[in-house]
């Protein structure tokens, strides 16, 4: 296990995105998912992880229905609406842009000016 | 992000609210559940992973309340909080809040009922289709131009007139009363010749059977007014299709006009229509509806050409010199009401704020007793403005409660004005729930709610903690006391004026009433007759017929004397141009004056019958009378102003006033225009309305100048409407084909009543009368509830001032002291203020004027109401047992 990150404002709804993509997930889920595929690099604030799925789910992005859990218990599964599906092409492409940005600026050496 | 989506998931949180929370909560639980399945698995003991779990996630109810965060719902489960409390706290203090939402009604009350007056009266009177573009077309004789005419047009001229680029439709009509037979007596029917598009024209529709249509165009078909309906068919619904004969014609009954039906009212009532055709009246009057965006300037400017061609044609339906002055049909209301109405709008204005003065301060005295809740909730964190929120909340539930109150109570009192003003507004206007109403009303209880909320609000958002917490109470702090104070002198002030103004409306009113008339009303009746058209019959017969007809009338038993007078109701009510001022000559002077007098139509025992005395000179005699011509007698007036130091006697004066203008109807003596001799002089009466002097008159024979109606002014030993039976009795024997107008007598004094300036006078001082009590009894209310806080405050003080040794007398002085010097500071603002309206006020109602007589009384009246509000809950804390207090403490 790496060193752990602190997660980027405004990160937090893409990420959620991306986990709900790959298909349904309850908010514990997301959660694992999320630390797994980054290899528990990425600390998430569980009080502002639920927070962050109500708003999206309020704004439509996200789509909740109550289901069974593995262990069969009442849980409520998070899919991606069409919205949301658009809102996570949208965003993935301008944190790409960013990031290309953002890196070249980095390594610009004083050779290339 | 959808709009769609937002607003359903706020729909669910609201509607679903509980469910939405057990959501919720199962959601966190199964998280904080697989969360320790997780840390177990990984090795932690259950009470460890149980507890690691909590610590991580933190508290669940913490999560709900940023779930509505998060959302966006939460200032609403905040204000409905608020709400919710706001109710409670108003009924824990009911007395202050039942004084509140009262004071507030009737303010509220009283300023949507004028706004439902001013809106149905003069903005909507009218229920017609486009009402705003219908207009009169009158004419400004140039000679006279203060008697706007109307002027008729002849069929060809009508189809003519339609197309000019300005008029949208027209509508003729005129006014023809009619005879039905067969009853005791012949009955006289109002009847109005109206061209076939009338409910088109007017957009109403018949309440029964139908209206007219253009092939009802000179048919037999008459469409009957609702009153007469009522009348003379007791509202039978069967009388479709009925016929009714009036003067020889068979009339078929297609319909009945619904009651606010009334559109002939400004020349004359009407008990039915009936389509219009040559043969019944040759020339129509025309009302006309503008095209859409025409303005009445516009218009004059359109119709000038055509009016001009068709004075050529027809010289006599017009004056010789004039301009068309386009009105629109609500502009006599508007000139006759406007003022009345909008003062009247301003006093309610002030009684509203006066009702907002008295709910701050109710607010502000009840809130010095909040204090130390408010300082609990600010020291655990509420906010500043949280707190002004709350207290915004609570004033809005007394303006809304009192807002409901008040707009139900409006529509009772809107009705006040219209009945103490039988007349004055058109017939047709009704008080009605509408929108625009609603709508105003609405607003003026936010309006209100954040006017008297503001000053309590900002007062105890900032509550001083530390010293409220020690739960000691104190002497009224410095800033409660100045804002409380200033709306109890702003109060007083008020309430001083509108005293003011209603003193003056009384006064006002009783100068009216016991003004000197120059006539007795007194048993003096008048009936109105029509006189046949007969072309047959020349000037002499006409007069001889009306001098047959008075001597039948005065020969009924209980009729004292009759006068003929065809000219006016005094003490004044124009006859078209009779009654109004019109210009003569005195022969061998001439004049830098504007020579102008009234020209009254009198046979010489009118002034018998009205008790006005001859003072010098003879009253013509019966041969005089008969022919017309040649002699006239003067008013006081008149001999003042135009022959002041000259033998009134014998001048010689003529007017065109009785000049023969050709008209059909018109039917003068051979020599009317020509000078005449002036043998007497009689004394002044009030001849030009109430509010005026009397103007310079010259009487002359009626016979100068007939036409199709006369009037007969009938004094009787008795009450003057038990005569009409005889009287029409004794018509009837005189000749069985005669009518009376109206088939009714009136009387003098009712003529008095209906007067603008006595209705006026009469409204102003019942309503303000009413207005200045209302305002008297909420500023003492307010000032009693201020003193009654403030010593249930300083009761711990006081019971130790008086525990020491304090007498009563200096207990009600500390209490007393500040309020009584405000309103005394109260007062002299009123009296300043009055002073300074007093110059408007005059202008604005008539006839009345500042005195000694009102502003005492007033003052005096305020002074000892006040004193006696602030003195009596002073004497009964005084009066209090002080060991009584000390043990409750």
């Amino acid at each position: 296990m790496g060193k752990k990150v602190d997660l980027l404002q405004g990160t937090l709804e893409i990420l959620i995105l991306k986990a709900v993509s790959l298909g349904a997930l309850h908010g514990y889920g997301i959660l694992l998912r999320i630390q797994q595929i980054s290899g528990g690099r990425l600390e998430i604030p569980q009080g502002s992880f639920y927070i962050a799925l109500y708003r999206m789910e309020h704004k439509g992005l996200i789509k909740g229905e109550w289901g069974e859990s593995e262990n069969n218990r009442r849980a409520k599964f998070y899919t991606l609406t069409a919205d949301g599906r658009r809102h996570l092409r949208k965003e993935t492409e301008k944190w790409a842009e960013m990031t290309d940005v953002v890196g070249s600026v980095l390594r610009a050496t004083p050779e290339a000016l | 992000m959808s709009w769609l989506a937002v607003v359903r998931s706020w729909w669910k949180a609201l509607r679903h609210r509980s469910q939405t929370d057990s959501d919720i909560e199962a959601e966190l639980q199964f998280h904080i559940d697989a969360h320790t399945q997780h840390l177990i698995e990984s090795g932690m003991s259950p009470e460890d992973a149980v507890r690691q779990a909590k610590v991580e996630f933190g508290r669940v109810d913490v999560q709900k309340e940023k779930y509505r965060a998060a959302i966006g719902l939460r200032p609403l489960h905040e204000i409905g909080a608020d709400l919710r409390y706001g109710v409670r706290s108003l009924y824990r203090h009911p007395s202050v809040s039942i004084a509140g939402i009262l004071s507030l009604a009737l303010g509220i009350g009283a300023t949507s009922a004028m706004f439902n007056v001013i809106y149905s009266t003069l903005l909507h009177p009218f229920p017609y289709a486009d009402a705003d573009r219908i207009v009169n077309p009158s004419l400004i004789d140039e000679k006279q131009p203060l008697v706007p005419t109307w002027f008729p047009l002849e069929p060809a001229q009508y189809d003519r007139f339609v197309k000019a680029r300005s008029i949208d439709s027209v509508l003729g009509f005129a006014l023809r009363p009619q005879q039905e037979k067969g009853g005791a007596f012949p009955e006289d029917v109002g009847i109005a010749f109206v061209t076939p598009n009338m409910n088109e024209f007017l957009g109403v529709p018949a309440m029964l059977g139908r209206g007219m249509r253009l092939s009802d165009d000179g048919q037999n078909v008459m469409v009957l007014d609702y009153k007469y309906w009522q009348r003379r068919f007791g509202g039978d619904r069967t009388v479709l299709g009925r016929t009714i004969n009036l003067s020889d014609t068979s009339l078929t009954i297609i319909g009945v006009m619904p009651p606010r039906f009334t559109f002939t009212e400004t020349v004359g009532n009407v008990d039915g229509y009936i389509p219009w055709s040559t043969a019944r009246t040759p020339a129509l009057l025309p009302w006309i509806k503008l095209k859409r965006g025409v303005t009445p300037q516009a218009a004059d400017a359109d119709f000038k050409p055509y009016l001009d061609r068709f004075r050529q044609e027809t010289p006599m339906h017009f004056p010789k010199k004039f301009h068309v002055d386009v009105q629109p049909i609500a502009a006599p209301y508007m000139h006759r009401t406007g003022r009345t109405l909008a003062l009247l709008f301003a006093s309610v204005v002030l009684l509203l704020l006066i009702g907002c003065a008295n709910c701050s301060v109710l607010l502000l005295a009840r809130g010095e007793a909040r204090q130390q809740e408010l300082s609990i909730r600010s020291a655990i964190g509420a906010g500043r403005f949280r707190l002004m929120r709350q207290l915004l909340i609570e004033s809005f539930s007394i303006a809304l409660a009192g807002a409901t109150l008040g707009t139900a109570l409006s529509y009772w009192l809107a009705k006040l004005p219209l009945t103490l003003m039988p007349g004055t507004f058109p017939q047709e206007a009704a008080i009605t729930v509408n929108w625009p109403v609603l709508g105003f009303s609405i607003s003026l209880a936010l309006l209100t709610g954040i006017l008297f909320g503001l000053a309590p609000a900002f007062r105890f958002s900032r509550p001083d903690v530390s010293h409220m917490l020690q739960g000691r109470s104190q002497t009224i702090s410095a800033t409660g006391g100045r804002s409380l104070n200033l709306l109890i002198a702003g109060q007083i002030a008020l309430t001083f004026v509108l005293l003011g103004v209603a003193g003056a409306a009384v006064a006002g009113f009783m100068r009216i009433t016991s003004m000197k008339l120059g006539y007795d009303p007194n048993n003096v009746g008048f009936i109105s007759v029509p006189l046949k058209p007969d072309p047959s019959k020349n000037q002499q017969a006409y007069a001889s017929y009306i001098a047959r007809l008075r001597d039948t009338v005065a020969a009924v038993p209980g009729v004292v004397s009759v006068g003929v007078m065809s000219s006016g109701i005094p003490p004044s009510q124009p006859f078209g141009g009779f009654g109004r001022p019109s210009s003569f000559q005195l022969l061998g002077r001439q004049s830098e004056l504007q020579l102008n007098t009234l020209v009254q139509l009198v046979s010489p025992e009118y002034f018998a019958t009205l008790k006005i005395p001859l003072l010098r000179g003879r009253l013509w005699s019966q041969a005089e009378n008969q022919r017309g011509d040649f002699v006239a007698v003067v008013n006081e007036t008149f001999a003042q102003r135009y022959l002041d130091g000259h033998d009134v006697i014998g001048q010689q004066v003529r007017t065109d006033a009785v000049k023969n203008d050709g008209r059909p109807a018109s039917i003068p003596s051979p020599q009317s225009a020509e000078w005449r001799q002036i043998v007497g002089v009689v004394a002044d009466y009030r001849n030009d309305g109430l509010e005026r002097p009397p103007a310079p008159a010259i009487f002359v024979p009626y016979s100068t100048f007939m036409w199709n109606s006369t009037q007969f002014f009938i004094r009787t030993s008795a009450a003057p409407e038990e005569m009409l039976r005889p009287i029409r009795n004794a018509v009837h024997i005189f000749n069985p084909d005669q009518r009376i107008s109206g088939n009714k007598i009136n009387t003098l004094e009712g003529a008095l009543s209906v007067q603008t300036i006595w209705i006026q006078q009469h409204m102003f001082s019942v309503l303000f009368t009413s207005f200045g009590c209302l305002a008297l009894f909420l500023s003492l209310f307010g000032i009693g509830s201020t003193i009654f806080f403030a010593t249930a405050r300083r009761r711990n003080e006081l019971g130790i001032r008086m525990a020491l040794g304090a007498r009563r007398g200096h207990i009600v002085w500390t209490v007393s002291r500040t309020t009584l010097a405000t309103i005394a500071a109260g007062v002299a603002t009123g009296l300043v203020l009055d002073l300074y309206l007093r110059a408007s006020l005059k202008h604005w109602m008539p006839g009345n004027n500042s005195s000694v007589w009102i502003v005492v009384p007033v003052t005096a009246t305020l002074m000892v109401a006040a004193f006696i509000a602030c003195l009596v809950p002073a004497i009964r804390a005084a009066c209090a047992d002080p060991t009584e207090t000390l043990r409750n403490e």
